[in-house]
């Protein structure tokens, strides 16, 4: 449909863009801006060049919140990837009950992740003794306190995520798996393609595209974590489980050092979309359904 | 097909399955049992042991020590003016996308979608300096401001591949009988996307209403918590004491979440899980 007027369709777009470029577009400009600053809010701005991004290279918290992070997103997207694919292919094998187990599944996703790390925090504690440690003494294996040691806290914080979120991915692969043309199928069970090696040869084949869709997704995800982390242990013990976003935030809001917390936003969203951009240059082409 | 699977590989089928099922939802179903316990029995009986009488008196202590009523409140008017305007914004301008032809539309629309890739944290020094100078910290704008700029790349997406379903000749028919341009998106559209507008107000609820970082950022008043927030500051005073009633607070601020997943869990997966790959 042609529009009468030339106005129009600005018109229906307006509002939207307002609002876009107000909260969006605005404040991304102006913490590029920011980055190249030192700043706490009170005193007049410094302009610095490119002194901070210079600290990027010296500052030893940060190294080790960027090594973090990594681990944190090789785990996290492993679990949900391969627990969520596990349980995809379980549930598209069974008819009775699919949907309420699928539901059941999901419940993580909905929960809020203050909640749920509250919970967690109770489950995993020694002292009192939670279930979790209950459940390892009585298979003989050495309770710990998981979140308080710093050996144990960055991947304790990375099955946490991964747990909460990998229903998501459970239903992307599942609904994926269940449009897989039953002709196929057929064909394969008739030349006697087992269960297992239809999944491999066949429907995870097919699947590819929504695959790595879900596996760019999951990267940048995972990369930008926040709340997970700030929640359940703040980054702590020490720095074991700081991430980049927050020791951002924390760069922030607790030492009110704008300018190098700007600087760090930058950095993760230039990590964010380099990472999708070679995720996506390494994956073939998501096939249209 | 199905029938290929012998009996007793469905039987691992579903006892996996079922294994899988008991790991995602215990967490929630022993935060709901440790809230019905007196503080006698999470003191000394083990933690995983069903409560011997159900007790209530958490609940009352938790609504005494905080102001959960409130905070559900603000919750509430919170997710009521993100989703309400989230609508109002989005559906227009994917129409003006899909249907009005306009040079400037892909454009706008592949910028708009960048939108989906950026990481909230980036924006959060400005707009706390934006907010602080403009009086709005502490207020909901704060809150439903950033959410609303940041959830419209996936609501105006969404939209829009409703809309690819209403077909042009209908707006044609409405155009040469007369109908202005919004007469006829008020008329045609809005009607027949009312599918897209309830997955979309369903399943950013459940962001809207867990939503932490900028709620974390902008709101310090006491009075204007929303229930994350107020969960957090409860646990931190009270969790390592008075364990019943902050299982009482956890399982409260829970609750309204799981009631609309129960009515609404299709519109909710399908959003979210759209919503995780689509970009």
């Amino acid at each position: 449909m042609r529009s009468k007027s030339k106005l129009a369709p600005w018109l229906f777009s307006a509002p939207a863009l307002i609002v876009f470029c107000a909260v969006v577009v605005i404040p991304v400009v102006w913490t590029l801006v920011l980055s190249a600053y030192k700043w706490d809010g009170i005193s007049p701005m410094k302009f610095i060049g490119l002194k901070n991004y210079a600290k990027l290279f010296t500052d030893y918290t940060f190294h080790k919140a960027v090594l973090n992070n990594l681990k944190f997103m090789a785990i996290s997207t492993t679990y949900q990837f391969v627990v969520g694919m596990f349980l995809a292919m379980l549930l598209s094998s069974v008819t009775r009950g699919r949907n309420l187990l699928k539901v059941i599944f999901f419940v993580p996703c909905i929960i809020s992740t203050v909640a749920l790390s509250q919970i967690f925090i109770k489950l995993l504690a020694l002292e009192p003794i939670g279930v979790f440690n209950v459940v390892l003494s009585a298979l003989g294996i050495q309770p710990r306190a998981f979140l308080g040691d710093p050996a144990t806290s960055l991947y304790t914080l990375a099955f946490a995520d991964a747990y909460k979120y990998c229903g998501i991915y459970m239903v992307v692969f599942y609904s994926a798996l269940v449009g897989v043309s039953e002709d196929v199928i057929e064909a394969a069970t008739i030349d006697g393609c087992g269960w297992l090696r239809q999944f491999f040869y066949i429907k995870i084949p097919m699947i590819k595209g929504v695959c790595g869709m879900a596996l760019v997704m999951l990267i940048n995800g995972t990369l930008k974590s926040f709340e997970m982390p700030y929640v359940l242990t703040n980054g702590g013990p020490g720095t074991s489980s700081e991430m980049v976003a927050t020791y951002m935030y924390k760069t922030a809001f607790s030492s009110m050092n704008y300018g190098y917390s700007s600087t760090l936003a930058v950095f993760l969203l230039l990590e964010c979309l380099i990472g999708v951009s070679i995720v996506r240059k390494m994956l073939p082409k998501a096939d249209i359904e | 097909m199905k029938k290929s699977i012998s009996l007793p590989v469905r039987m691992v089928l579903y006892a996996l399955l079922i294994l899988f099922a008991i790991v995602q939802v215990y967490p929630i179903i022993w935060v709901i049992i440790s809230s019905l316990k007196d503080s006698q029995e999470l003191l000394y009986s083990a933690s995983y042991a069903l409560p011997k009488r159900l007790y209530f008196g958490n609940y009352v202590h938790a609504l005494k020590m905080s102001s959960i009523p409130k905070a559900f409140l603000n919750s509430t008017i919170v997710a009521v003016l993100t989703l309400g305007l989230e609508a109002v914004l989005a559906c227009p301008f994917a129409f003006a996308l899909s249907k009005l032809q306009f040079k400037a539309g892909p454009k706008l629309f592949s910028i708009v979608l960048m939108g989906m890739m950026i990481p909230t944290f980036v924006c959060l020094i400005p707009m706390f300096r934006m907010y602080n100078a403009m009086g709005l910290r502490n207020t909901y704008f704060s809150l439903v401001l950033p959410q609303l700029g940041f959830g419209l790349p996936m609501s105006v997406y969404m939209y829009k591949s409703f809309m690819e379903y209403v077909p042009n000749s209908l707006l044609e028919a409405a155009d040469i009988d007369g109908a202005t341009t919004w007469q006829s998106f008020t008329r045609i559209v809005v009607p027949m996307v009312k599918n897209a507008t309830v997955t979309i107000i369903t399943y950013k609820f459940i962001y809207v209403w867990n939503e932490f970082t900028y709620a974390n950022t902008f709101m310090t008043e006491r009075t204007m918590k929303t229930l994350p927030i107020m969960l957090k500051d409860f646990a931190g005073e009270y969790g390592m004491i008075e364990w019943g009633p902050t299982y009482a607070a956890i399982t409260m601020a829970i609750l309204p979440t799981l009631i609309i997943y129960f009515f609404l869990s299709k519109n909710i997966i399908e959003g979210m899980a759209l919503g995780a790959v689509k970009m």
